[in-house]
Order: structure tokens, then C-alpha cells, then sequence
């Protein structure tokens, strides 16, 4: 960048700060005021002009570094992106005008032309980007219910014995609503015996296995039996070599044995006629 | 907007009436009956604490909300203050099993895995806070 | 306040339809005592279909109350445990291990049959 130009933003460092806040200030009262939390929002305001700045004497890595670490903080604390965007925005045209205010009525002219073209393609930008985060979102949304949908029904086999399929990836989130659909149908079909079939479980590492015990203890809880089924084998070698004790309940390698041994756990059987 | 109740708890009948504003405000919250159970034994475990080495203090029950990009957050917040001895090793009552007072040693630990958030804050001699949150997904 | 303790041939039933707070479990626990050394019974069932919350004090006493009737002669089953608080008590890690459970009133008579009969 020009010298000149760094010169400039130095010695009027503390006018232009003020102008942004205000300038951010008039934007967002207009548009996201309403999603922003009001008690840090002075704080961070500070914070990000003071990095806009820090850019220009950084090193660019150490710069960038500054920058993800406070763009992930905000995002984890629900900042929208047009926090910055038009953050960023502002800044600009707060330049712009800084620099052009003590200026000939030429580079005013010029100054004003400028700002028309800029906030009409700045008005596209924007929206733009609300688009895609939006569309973002409503795919994170969309997945999330998708993946509630995709949580394990139980379903009744015989009387007292329940089977519980279980498909796909189970992270912490997931083995909440399985416990909770598995007990709530275990108290509705008076289920003794309760069988979780893992045929469908891609990985079963220290985790998983960890929110299946849990669930086979709150199963033993609530005053029923659970027995896990669907043991391939190489899930059968990977809880051997992880040292995982499942010993505390049975399992058995098929739905078919499984269902057996809860015949024979509710003194039944099923015989040839 | 924020509802707040504060229930002193010198007596066990503090104890109960602390887990009956928790679940009352709870419920109004819209969390599910896994999480009302949840909430309500924190708070039996915050208020016992307090009755068992403190004799004296308070359980703060209040709403709060956080920003999301998806929307707004609701949880329910319970601070537990005594002026008590305080407690001297944390990490030593943050462990499974470990306890003075004869129970299970479940308490503060089962309170953190119960709970969202889980703040911890004791000088010995003077007293104990703790803040925990459950947001409500 | 007391929990009523029914008598039926050698067991003894409890439906506990308060909240418990400490003072009543641990009434609880001395009546109930009590109660099975005066009638001599075999079996228990606690029933805690209404309860809505278990911390670890009640859990303490409910173990410390099975243990204690097993040494003076009677199983005890506790029924009706509710989701939510199953779930509770998996979450502070109080597996109640010892305990034998069972659905309902009626599944833990039949429980408490089988463990006395086999």
C-alpha cells in the first residue's frame, strides 16, 4: 500500500475509529441490530476496529491468525456474517471519506461517484452473502431434523420383547434420543427383554460402546433386559482390541439368536407344528 | 426478559421447595421431561450441598438466552452461594466417589454431566459459588 | 410424613406417591425395617412409578434400603423406575447395580416368585 495512505490512517487514527462506530452504528440499527447481544456489543465493536488496523502493521500470517481466531469466536457466539461484511463496508466508505474531506471539490466529485457504484454493488454483496448463509442454515436445519427422523424407532416383535434397530453414525446428540425413545417405548409396550441391533453401526469405538452401556443400564433401570445383537465380526475385533468390557450384558451375533434368548428369558420358545 | 427466583435454604425443606421452583420454571421453559428430571436433581444436589456444609446459603434459579445463528438459545441458570467453609481441593470433589459426607460421592460431578455448563468458584473460609446452565436444544 | 407399608401374605408392598425429601426416605427406611422383622416377610416391592426425581441421597438410601432387607432375609424389587429419571441417574453415574428392577407392581411379584422359588 502507498505509504501516504498508512500515514494518513495513522494520524487520524482515533477520528476514523469514531467514525466507524458510528457509521456501524447506523447500519446496524437498521438491519441486524436486532440479532446482536447488546452487552458485548461496544466490546467488540473496540475489538474488531482495533484488528482492522493491526492488519496494516502485522506480519500478514500473524494477521491472519488474529483475525480466524476472532471471526470463530463471534461465529461460535452467533454473529451473523453481515456483522462483518457490512462492517468492513463502513469502514471503507469511513476511509474514503476521510480521506477526500479536507480535499478539492474534484476528488469529491470523484468520492461521490464512487460511493454510488460501491453501495449499489455492496447492496449485491450483501445480499448475496445473507443468501448463502441463509441456504446454509436451512441445510443445517434441514440435516439435523433429518438425522432426529433417522432415530431409532422400537419395535414390538412378541409380547414382551422389543427389537431396536439402530442405523448409521452415533455421536452423543443421537444416543440421547435413542436412550429416550428406547425407555419411553420401553414403558409403552411393557417390554422385558429389548433387543439393540448394531448390524447397521459402521464404527463401534470407546464412545459408542460407551452410550450403549449406558443405555443398557438405564434399560435395567426402568426394570427390563437388554440384549445387543448384530455383532459382525470386526466389530466384535475392534471392541476386543479396545479393551472394551461389554461382559456386564449378554450379546448375541443375529436378530434370530437374539430373539431366541428372549424367548427363553420370558419362558417361551418357538416349536415346529 | 428474565424470571428469576431466589430460595434460601438453611432447612431441607429448602432443599425441596429449591427443586420445585427449578422444575416449575422448567416446565414454563418448554424442556423436555428427561431435562426437567435432570435439572430438578442438580438443583437437589446444589441445595444439599449447601444444607450438608454450609448450613446456610441460597439457590438462584433465573432464565437466560444466548445469540445463535439459528435463533435464540434458552436455558435455565442455577447459582448455588453459601458462605460456608469453602471448598479446598476442587478437583478432589470433582472426582467420582469421592465424598466426606458418607453418600455416593456423586454429587458435583454428576451435577457437571447433568448439566451444560458448570462453574466452580471457592475460597476457603469464606464460601463457595456455583453457576451451572441447561440449554434447552 | 410416613409412607404407607402394605402387607401381602410374605411380601410387603410400597407405592410411593410423595416427593421424597430426606427426612421421609430415611422414615422410610427405618419403617420399612421394621416392618420385616415384625412380619417375617420374604419379599419387597417398591413401586416408584410417581417419583420424578432421584438424587443421589435417595439413591443412597434406596440401595442402602435393598442391602439392609437383604441381610434380614427379604429380596427386594424396586418397580416402575421413569424414564427420565433412569436416565438421570445413568447421567450421575449411580448405576444402582445390586438392585433388581422390574416394570411394574405386577412384574416385580413375579420377579420376586422367580428369585425365591429359583
Amino acid at each position: 500500500m502507498q505509504p501516504s495512505i498508512i500515514e494518513m490512517i495513522y494520524s487520524q487514527r482515533e477520528e476514523i475509529m469514531k467514525r466507524w462506530e458510528e457509521e456501524v452504528q447506523r447500519v446496524s440499527e437498521n438491519e441486524m441490530g436486532r440479532q446482536l447481544p447488546y452487552d458485548k456489543y461496544n466490546e467488540t465493536n473496540a475489538e474488531f476496529i482495533h484488528l482492522i488496523i493491526d492488519t496494516l502493521e502485522l506480519d500478514q500470517n500473524e494477521a491472519k491468525e488474529k483475525l480466524r481466531f476472532f471471526a470463530e469466536r463471534l461465529i461460535h457466539a452467533g454473529w451473523p456474517l453481515s456483522y462483518f461484511t457490512q462492517g468492513m463496508q463502513a469502514f471503507r466508505r469511513v476511509l474514503l471519506e476521510t480521506m477526500t474531506s479536507n480535499d478539492s471539490l474534484q476528488s469529491k466529485t470523484v468520492f461521490t461517484t464512487f460511493y454510488e457504484i460501491e453501495s449499489w454493488i455492496d447492496g449485491i454483496i450483501n445480499q448475496l452473502v445473507d443468501e448463502y448463509t441463509g441456504s446454509w442454515e436451512n441445510t443445517l436445519h434441514l440435516q439435523k431434523l433429518a438425522l432426529k427422523e433417522l432415530s431409532a424407532p422400537l419395535i414390538p416383535v412378541f409380547e414382551k420383547i422389543s427389537v431396536m434397530p439402530l442405523i448409521g453414525t452415533i455421536d452423543t446428540e443421537r444416543a440421547k434420543l435413542i436412550m429416550e425413545s428406547l425407555l419411553e417405548g420401553i414403558i409403552e409396550h411393557r417390554s422385558q427383554v429389548v433387543l439393540i441391533d448394531i448390524t447397521g453401526v459402521p464404527v463401534v469405538d470407546t464412545m459408542v460402546a460407551h452410550h450403549i452401556i449406558q443405555a443398557s443400564e438405564a434399560v435395567r433401570l426402568v426394570g427390563a433386559e437388554c440384549i445387543l445383537v448384530g455383532i459382525r465380526p470386526e466389530i466384535a475385533q475392534t471392541i476386543v482390541n479396545l479393551g472394551i468390557d461389554l461382559g456386564k450384558f449378554p450379546t448375541r451375533s443375529t436378530l434370530r439368536k437374539g430373539i431366541e434368548t428372549g424367548l427363553e428369558l420370558t419362558q417361551r420358545k418357538i416349536v415346529d407344528i | 426478559m428474565s424470571v428469576q427466583s431466589n430460595v434460601e435454604v438453611h432447612t431441607e425443606w429448602g432443599i425441596v421447595s429449591a427443586r420445585q421452583a427449578g422444575r416449575n420454571l422448567a416446565k414454563e421453559l418448554g424442556f423436555s421431561s428427561v431435562d426437567q428430571a435432570r435439572i430438578t436433581t442438580a438443583i437437589s444436589e446444589l441445595a444439599r450441598n449447601i444444607y450438608l456444609y454450609a448450613e446456610k446459603g441460597e439457590i438462584i434459579i433465573e432464565s437466560v438466552e444466548r445469540m445463535q445463528s439459528t435463533g435464540r438459545k434458552k436455558g435455565i441458570k442455577i447459582t448455588a452461594k453459601d458462605e460456608g467453609p469453602g471448598i479446598k481441593n476442587i478437583r478432589q470433589v470433582m472426582e467420582d466417589g469421592f465424598t466426606t459426607s458418607g453418600g455416593l460421592g456423586a454429587g458435583l460431578p454428576g451435577v457437571k454431566r447433568l448439566m451444560d455448563e458448570f462453574d466452580i468458584d471457592s475460597i476457603a473460609g469464606e464460601g463457595t459459588e456455583i453457576t451451572t446452565i441447561k440449554w434447552n436444544s | 410424613m410416613r409412607i404407607p407399608i402394605l402387607k401381602l401374605h410374605d411380601y410387603l408392598l410400597i407405592s410411593v406417591q410423595v416427593e421424597l425429601d430426606d427426612q421421609t426416605a430415611l422414615q422410610f427406611q427405618e419403617d420399612l425395617l421394621n416392618k420385616i422383622h415384625q412380619e417375617g416377610s420374604s419379599g419387597v416391592v417398591i413401586d416408584l412409578t410417581s417419583v420424578e426425581m432421584i438424587d443421589s441421597f435417595i439413591a443412597k438410601v434406596l440401595g442402602d434400603v435393598v442391602e439392609m432387607s437383604n441381610l434380614m432375609g427379604a429380596k427386594v424389587v424396586l418397580t416402575g423406575i421413569q424414564p427420565a429419571v433412569a436416565i438421570t441417574l445413568i447421567d450421575m453415574g449411580i448405576m444402582l447395580d445390586e438392585v433388581p428392577t422390574a416394570l411394574d407392581l405386577e412384574q416385580g411379584l413375579d420377579k420376586l416368585q422367580q428369585e425365591l422359588e429359583g
